[in-house]
């Protein structure tokens, strides 16, 4: 079993596949190409955190999780930070790790319009999501470690009377602890860091971690390896460099905002590298309880409801945070935000995520940074605002007081006969406080090498032996939690590629 | 003196009151050097940003001409609180930056876990796999 890790001493191994990038889709590409008898290598640019380095707060979550602290922002009228982590195991060691089929309409679509997939395609992409549950234990959240903002979002939705339900996430056993963000120190989460990485090593593979890579080796039209210098998690200090030689192949699953920059900076040219940016953006609304809710003692995120996924373009889920994250996401200051702090325990957040139809760009920057443009129009406005008005809704139908809808313009706090001030509200993105997850895009799949970066098989059109095995292929948002969607296409890519 | 600048802002902004401790009761200079270290570098430059802005502005706020740390403690209070609810989108961003890193380390505070019935945080390792 091989890792290397921050070294000043230069690295180079010679494999049949490198992989860049540990996340959802890397690693299950790298295990499954391990699985099929091929040599490995893993390059992950972040430090490899195991569940007794896992942090406990939300400061050290950030600092020893997150990608560049989770400040990496898309940049429209609104600043909107993107939530992705930057170890091995990617973002899975921070999500809930939520499992939705990808939904058979995103697949027709695609055929229609962009001609890829198919019904082979479709079979196949589910027949992955089969063996992923089977082997990721994906579980309905149980009822006894729901908690009680769970269980009073389904009581909420159920009143009104629209479909929801308690979500399926890869966790074994989950008890409850509230501790998904910052890594799951009770090893309930079957993040890719303790599943399909080790396996990679235990085939024999390498995995390097601490890594980023600087750019793919092409020579001519083909992609031959990947070479950067190790950094030091902490000080950023550089170290040796690393090459990574590959005979059959260079799987690039870097993440959305990391695998187009870094075909950018390898000289890999397509007029739409960098397109067809989406997402998933979301926020939340408080309501406020005359008992304890306590939304930390309980599954992080327990239910969902995508009643309105197709025709109006949402999602709504519960989403527990710690009291560091609601002190700054309370209005206020001083002595009137300990005050309205004091409500923290009967408090529960649920969540709207905002299928967007907003496109948006990824540029590498002049000194190699990564900017995404993005923002929304009106009718992505008006979803998220249906979306608040419906949470609101729903927390007064559990027997909520009041909901704190943190709208900038409205007032603090809404009582039951006063959601019209929130459907009304402002559609002036800044005046919400909007986090960006579900990133998908910047080398979208097309059939027509001239209207997309890769092929359905992730193939970069024109070059040989470059495939892409993340969200970045996927051309449309999902409505839907993306892991799962993720690694099924990674796995059908590998899949391809052995058989190839 | 950047750090006693953000100091002074975090020190109104998360104040001492009846129910729960003050930032300025948190061991807050030594979190501020970790975090000056530890942060990713556009997070120190936004940070930085929210600061001065929090000294510099009392002129739009409370209509005094002076630099925030100078205001009596009334009036920082009012200051800090237009501030952060500033009808200029960039105005208001800065701050909520840095109400946002003081907010990481008062809400971590074993006393006020305490308060909501959460057990203190056990301290971040900070390590990971070396080899």
């Amino acid at each position: 079993m091989t890792h290397h890790s921050f070294s000043d001493r230069n690295l180079e191994l010679d494999v049949d596949y490198v992989v860049v990038g540990s996340g959802a889709g890397g690693a299950t590409a790298a295990s499954f190409l391990a699985r099929g008898g091929a040599t490995v290598a893993l390059v992950e640019a972040g430090p490899w955190r195991d569940p007794a380095d896992y942090p406990s707060s939300t400061y050290g979550a950030m600092r020893d999780l997150f990608d560049d602290w989770g400040v990496g922002i898309t940049r429209g009228r609104a600043l909107w930070p993107i939530v992705q982590a930057s170890c091995v195991g990617g973002t899975t060691v921070i999500n809930s790790a939520i499992c939705v089929r990808t939904p058979a309409d995103v697949m027709v679509d695609w055929e229609r319009d962009l001609g890829v997939g198919g019904e082979a395609f479709r079979d196949a992409i589910w027949r992955h999501q089969d063996a992923l549950e089977a082997e990721l234990c994906a579980t309905v959240v149980p009822h006894e470690a729901a908690g009680l903002s769970n269980l009073r979002a389904a009581k909420g939705a159920n009143a009104i009377g629209y479909d929801n339900h308690p979500i399926t996430r890869y966790a074994k056993g989950c008890t409850g602890e509230g501790q998904c963000l910052q890594g799951c120190s009770s090893l309930r989460k079957q993040s890719l860091n303790l599943q399909f990485v080790p396996e990679v090593q235990q085939r024999g593979g390498a995995v390097l971690s601490c890594a980023p890579v600087e750019r793919v080796i092409v020579e001519g039209r083909r992609a031959v390896g990947v070479t950067g210098r190790f950094r030091e998690p902490v000080t950023r200090r550089l170290g040796a460099r690393f090459t990574v030689r590959a005979k059959k192949g260079v799987l690039l699953a870097a993440s959305v905002t990391r695998t187009a920059p870094l075909l950018m900076a390898s000289g890999v040219r397509h007029p739409l590298l960098g397109h067809g940016f989406r997402a998933h953006p979301g926020t939340g609304v408080f309501g406020v309880y005359d008992d304890a809710v306590d939304m930390n003692r309980g599954a992080t995120q327990g239910w969902a409801s995508t009643h309105w996924r197709t025709d109006v373009g949402m999602k709504l889920e519960t989403l527990a945070i710690p009291p560091e994250m609601v002190a700054s996401r309370l209005a206020g200051s001083g002595a009137l935000l300990l005050e309205r702090l004091e409500e923290y325990r009967r408090m529960a957040m649920w969540c709207v995520a905002v299928r967007a139809e907003a496109v948006g760009r990824i540029r590498r920057g002049l000194f190699g940074e990564v900017n995404v443009s993005y923002g929304f129009g009106r009718p992505d406005m008006e979803r998220l605002r249906k979306g608040l008005v419906v949470l609101a809704q729903t927390h007064f139908a559990a027997g909520a007081r009041k909901v704190v809808p943190g709208v900038y313009g409205l007032p603090y706090s809404l009582g039951p006969d006063e959601i019209g001030l929130l459907e009304n509200g402002p559609l002036d993105p800044r005046a919400y406080i909007l986090v960006t997850s579900h990133l998908f895009g910047g080398t979208c799949m097309h059939g027509d090498p001239s209207r997309g970066v890769c092929d359905d098989q992730g193939r970069v059109h024109g070059y040989d032996g470059l495939v892409i095995a993340d969200a970045s292929v996927i051309p449309s948002t999902l409505g839907v939690n993306p892991q799962h969607t993720i690694m099924a296409i990674a796995r059908l890519f590998t899949e391809r590629l052995l058989d190839a | 003196m950047i750090l006693w600048l953000a100091r002074s802002a975090m020190v109104t902004l998360y104040p001492r009151t009846d129910a729960f401790p003050g930032i300025e009761d948190m061991d807050l200079d030594a979190y501020l050097l970790d975090y000056k270290r530890e942060c990713a570098t556009v997070m120190w430059i936004g940070f930085v940003l929210g600061t001065l802005l929090y000294h510099l502005t009392p002129l739009l706020t409370v209509l005094v001409p002076l630099p925030a740390f100078a205001l009596s403690e009334r009036l920082q209070a009012l200051h800090a609180e237009r501030l952060v609810s500033h009808p200029v989108y960039l105005v208001r961003q800065p701050v909520f930056l840095l109400k946002m890193v003081a907010g990481l380390r008062w809400g971590s505070d074993p006393r006020v876990r305490e308060r909501f019935a959460l057990a203190p945080y056990p301290a971040d390792p900070g390590t990971r796999r070396l080899a």
